[in-house]
């Protein structure tokens, strides 16, 4: 289950293209970090995957559904979540609202309350504050329960679009155990869009190098940190080859 | 000596009109951004649905023979029925339009409905007497209040904490204040946006019968027209309670009809024409000074 493939997607606001003809492809339980440049066109991919931004041109597909041309929600029915960049988290809903928006689309309902637990074990913090505002939540609380509520839809892939964003480096380190963990847990694919490659490198696992809507780069996260293609995908003009 | 009691139910009485006539229009506004127009004909036509389909001068009942306990649940759904209609065939087509050319819509809806039941009923208004009884005065404190002002307060009461509870304690209360706040995510979730719409305007709907119901036996009258008021009202109470903000529109509604009671009852005689002219110099003045309403809400992004 949960193999994805993108296959020559674009994606374009208006005229300006966001992602020009990206390829590839993720098998079941994998970890793929997406790194490039600001404007590389990361969050539009992760947008048009889960629906949020409708693709121009090619395919995608989760286990051989093909997603284009379906609404987010229907999306979500078929096991991916996404986590956005910058959380997006609903400042009026309390903690537990949040994590509870997305368990209607569960057939399992019996288990929702001891997901809910095991998300307040995995992040004590929001336990605390279940019954709080979000809204008042503090960065690194609200990035957790970005998290914690795309886990409660029970998802099979999971999309985190720069999780470490504006966060102090221990709480990053905490999110980023968190995921591996889950991921160990529940055998999740997950996509992650990071801009740090030494993060990446230190977590371990694949990574996509995008620069101006391309893919220009796909290889083992930590070969990716050791070469200067990341340097060139952030400065360079020429497209480099792959890693190794 | 019981001008004060009287006084102060004239107000809360007015006041929950406007508030339920706001309410409808808060929460369509609060989950796709729309200031629906259309309200005020929705009123109208609930009103009309109580009598059979004429140009007769005399209003003959229809909805209107049945018994309240009948009457009220079938008027209600008729409501629903009509918004939620106006929604499939009308606003669904145009999630993607912007929230100015969705509002002129709305006003063109209106048009449309009005003129059907210019066309069905007649131009002239009707005398209908729907619970007559409720019109005799009771006794309180001193003053002689109709029976009807207090439903009117009651039901306001029920309307608004029920309505709470729905929010707060059912799936779609969760899932219409998550869209309400950020469409696109509730959607990421899993909440599907059609049946969050489809809600929220079977609740408006349902909404401005319990207002067409009251506005006909407090009045009397079948007027085509008679939704263009209430309408101006209500959407000056929405704005003044912070668009989307359920409880700022109660809140506005209650204020505006408090404004205007008081008004009428304490200008003098010359000025009480012009009544509207103050009360609309007051709205006005909240507007300079809090120009987001006075009970401000994050909720007035861009729609989906
Ligand atoms: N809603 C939008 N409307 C118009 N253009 C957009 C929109 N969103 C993104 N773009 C444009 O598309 C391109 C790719 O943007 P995208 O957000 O996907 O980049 P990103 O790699 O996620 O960048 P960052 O690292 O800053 O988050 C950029 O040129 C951006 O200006
Ligand atoms: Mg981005």
């Amino acid at each position: 289950m949960s193999k994805l493939g993108v296959y020559d997607v674009a994606v374009r606001y208006g005229k300006i293209p966001a992602l020009e003809d990206v390829s590839f492809t993720v098998s079941e339980g994998e970890r793929l970090f997406i790194s490039g440049p600001n404007g590389a066109g990361k969050s539009s991919l992760l947008k048009a995957i889960c629906g949020a931004a409708p693709t121009s041109h090619g395919r995608i597909e989760v286990d051989g559904d093909v997603l284009n041309g379906r609404s987010p929600e229907a999306i979500a029915r078929l096991g991916l979540t996404m986590v956005p960049e910058g959380r997006d988290i609903f400042g009026t809903l309390t903690v537990e609202e949040n994590l509870r928006v997305g368990t209607g689309i569960r057939r399992d309902k019996s288990a929702i309350e001891t997901d809910i637990e095991e998300v307040y074990e995995n992040f004590p913090m929001l336990a605390d504050r279940r019954h709080a505002n979000a809204g008042a939540l503090s960065g690194g609380q609200q990035q957790m329960l970005a998290i914690g509520r795309g886990l409660m839809t029970n998802p099979k892939l999971m999309l985190v679009d720069e999780p470490s964003l504006g966060l102090a480096p221990n709480i990053v380190d905490q999110v980023y155990q968190t995921l591996v963990n889950l991921q160990k847990d529940r055998g999740l694919t997950l996509i992650i869009v990071e801009q740090s490659s030494a993060r990446a490198a230190r977590v371990g696992g694949r990574m996509l190098l995008l620069r101006g809507g391309n893919v220009v780069g796909d290889g083992d996260s930590v070969k990716f940190a050791e070469s200067d293609l990341l340097k060139e995908a952030y400065f360079g003009q020429d497209t480099p080859e792959g890693p190794s | 000596m019981n001008a004060i009691p009287q006084l102060f139910f004239d107000a809360m009485s007015l006041g929950g009109i406007y508030a339920m006539a706001a309410l409808g229009i808060a929460l369509i506004f609060g989950v796709m951004k729309l200031v629906n127009f259309a309200h005020g004909e929705y009123i109208a036509f609930c009103v009309f649905a109580l009598i059979v389909p004429s140009t007769d001068a005399v209003a003959v009942m229809f909805i209107g023979k049945a018994p309240a306990i009948v009457l009220i649940p079938i008027l209600l759904l008729v409501g629903a029925a009509v918004a939620v209609a106006s929604e499939f065939f009308v606003f669904r087509h145009m999630r993607r339009a912007t929230p100015v050319a969705m509002m002129i819509s709305s006003f063109a809806l209106g048009f449309v409905i009005q003129n059907t039941l210019l066309l069905v009923y007649g131009s002239r208004p009707k005398a209908i007497s729907l619970w007559p009884e409720l019109n005799k005065p009771v006794s309180i404190i001193g003053a002689s209040i109709p029976l009807l002002q207090i439903i009117v307060i009651l039901t306001t009461l029920i309307v608004v904490v029920a309505l709470a509870l729905l929010l707060k304690k059912t799936r779609i209360g969760l899932e219409m204040r998550a869209a309400a706040e950020n469409f696109t995510m509730a959607r990421l979730l899993g909440v599907r946006a059609n049946v969050v719409i489809t809600g929220a305007f079977a609740l408006s709907g349902a909404l401005a019968a319990a207002v067409a119901l009251i506005m006909v036996t407090q009045t009397g009258v079948a007027d085509v027209r008679m939704g263009g008021q209430i309408m101006l009202v209500a959407f000056i109470a929405t704005v003044i309670g912070g668009l989307g903000s359920l409880p700022g529109a109660v809140a506005a509604g209650f204020l505006i009809g408090a404004a205007s009671v008081i008004l009428q009852g304490f200008l003098p005689l010359e000025a009480r024409p012009f009544r509207d002219a103050f009360l609309y110099t007051l709205v006005i003045v909240v507007l300079l000074l809090r120009p987001d309403g006075l009970f401000t809400s994050n909720s007035t992004k861009p729609r989906v």
